[in-house]
């Protein structure tokens, strides 16, 4: 997005300017990533990024590029099993932080006599349900409300890539090419490349195919696009010389 | 103490299917490297070099000390590697690990017992005073091929480095500021290059050079040639893992010597630019006490 009047750069500690929160007559103003209240009637930004406001909605937040993930409720991630406890999967997020938890019958369909079997090193798409900063995170990978998978559970095949925080985040947005300005894996689907792909909120990506050469082209767009930062229009023409090197 | 973060499974097994197939995860060829970049400092003897997304740091200094009882007509030359949690976390400071342990081992044997620099040319009063040359080698960010970064680090900050000039009258050393005499280069005799190669495979029959951080992560073994442009061999380290054939090996050690060149060259290209680069009113020639050797 671009840097404007209404969407400007703020340093952590920065006063915001009050003509920019927005003011709702129902709802409560929610304050994303990002911002602190402090009471009575302060609300300063704890990062350095982009101040977006939401009027609809009566929210608002920072938007930056951040380095380290730190979970929150509902995220989707991509983790890594580290060792299985008794009842539990103990699940790397990050490397070199501390593991988050999977109860082992978190799974679609799972009973204490038809668990799934994983070994250290395999990869799972799961959703945080507890974060909190005193303690471990904890996950699933079934939905608590139905007890259907909806596309979470162990992935098998295929390669995770590793993408700035900034990128994974753009690439779950719903309107991922409107508002996050990523189009790369819709215009590489688009030239009948065949894959399928699993986005992490912590910064990895999960590209699976049949062929591997796929794989590789999805991997180095990502890749190209997150380190070079590309527009619209840039992830076009990369696109087009990825097809033109496979063939 | 942190251990090292494992790949996944399935990165591990991604990444050896797709050398099965001939495939790097960025589409180079078995022997390419990633695009090598060295700059210099402003001071003399800083020299940053990157290998993709490999970054080290070298720096050259020296001193008048005293010299070694015995070696009084040698001066001293140290190198002294760090890899800090800077690089990954799973480096912590003063606890060095295996790689760095090799990796100060092999910059020793390649650089230093090569006898790439002159060390006699430091002496300057035989038993009582010499210079003593130190290079610091930093690793800023790991991935993968440290080891042929570094090698490369340390000879062009050692070829970039200038050391004050000096003279003896009456038994008086004078050490000259860059102010009063131009600062002189040290006695080079050649430049030897480290060239990494990674073995895959069950009995290692794929060979890939500049091997990445993932790939260094899955591979059966490795072998380190350090040669100069001359083809002359200063070691080859091919430190346990699987087996690999002498016939391989010799391919590697032709290819890496084609590197090397490739390398020299580069690197010549580079020195020369920058003194041109620092000789702004074109007297550098008029400034040096320096003699053709």
């Amino acid at each position: 997005m671009e840097v404007d009047q209404q969407h400007p750069l703020v340093l952590p500690g920065d006063t915001i300017d009050p003509s920019l929160i927005p003011t709702h007559k129902k709802q409560p103003l929610r304050l994303g990533p990002g911002l602190r209240h402090i009471p009575p009637n302060a609300i300063i930004p704890t990062v350095a990024g982009q101040l977006i406001a939401d009027h609809k909605k009566n929210s608002m937040w920072v938007e930056y590029n951040g380095g380290r993930y730190i979970p929150s409720p509902n995220d989707l991630v991509i983790g890594q099993i580290v060792r299985s406890a008794a009842d539990l999967y103990y699940v790397n997020l990050t490397p070199y932080t501390s593991s988050a938890t999977l109860p082992q019958l978190a799974f679609e369909g799972a009973t204490k006599k038809t668990r799934p079997i994983l070994a250290p090193g395999a990869l799972i798409y799961a959703r945080v349900t507890l974060a909190n900063r005193h303690m471990d995170a904890e996950l699933e990978c079934v939905s608590g409300s139905t007890g259907k998978a909806e596309g979470l559970g162990p992935l098998t095949g295929g390669m995770a890539f590793d993408v700035s925080l900034g990128l994974a985040r753009r690439l779950l947005m719903a309107r991922s090419r409107e508002e996050g300005g990523v189009e790369v894996l819709e215009l590489l689907g688009g030239e009948g490349l065949a894959f399928e792909t699993a986005v992490g909120r912590n910064g990895r990506v999960w590209v699976g195919s049949e062929s591997t050469k796929t794989v590789i082209a999805v991997g180095r767009a990502l890749r190209e696009t997150d380190e070079g930062d590309l527009g619209v229009e840039q992830q076009r023409k990369l696109v087009k010389r990825l097809i033109r090197e496979m063939r | 103490m942190p251990r090292e973060a494992e790949p996944s499974l399935n990165e591990r097994q991604f990444v050896l299917q797709a050398l099965q197939e001939n495939l790097r995860l960025d589409s180079r060829e078995a022997d390419r490297y990633r695009p090598l970049e060295v700059t210099f400092g402003d001071e003399y003897g800083v020299a940053k070099v990157s290998l993709g997304k490999t970054r080290v740091l070298a720096k050259a200094s020296a001193e008048v000390t005293v010299p070694y009882a015995d070696r009084p007509l040698d001066g001293v030359f140290q190198i002294a590697t760090e890899l800090s949690p800077m690089a990954s976390p799973s480096f912590e400071v003063n606890r060095p690990t295996e790689t760095e342990v090799l990796l100060s081992r092999l910059l020793e044997k390649t650089v230093r017992r090569s006898g790439a620099l002159d060390t006699e040319s430091l002496c300057l009063v035989a038993g009582q005073k010499c210079w003593s040359v130190r290079v610091d080698v930093h690793v800023l960010s790991h991935d993968g091929n440290v080891i042929d970064a570094s090698c490369f680090a340390v000879v062009a900050a050692l070829r970039h480095f200038r050391k004050p000039d000096t003279s003896i009258e009456g038994g008086i050393l004078t050490v000259y500021t860059p102010a009063e005499r131009e600062p002189v280069p040290l006695g080079w005799l050649h430049s030897p290059f480290c060239v990494t190669w990674s073995y895959f495979g069950e009995e290692g029959e794929m060979a890939l050079l500049d091997a990445t951080r993932a790939e260094e992560q899955v591979r059966v073994g490795s072998c380190t040639i350090s040669l100069n442009r001359h083809g002359e061999i200063c070691q080859i380290a091919k430190l346990g893992g699987t087996p690999v054939e002498a016939v391989i090996l010799l391919q590697c050690t032709a290819i890496a010597l084609t590197k090397v060149k490739e390398f020299s060259a580069y690197l010549d290209k580079k020195l020369a630019e920058d003194i041109k680069r620092r000789d702004a009113g074109g007297r550098s020639a008029e400034l040096t006490a320096e003699n053709d050797r």
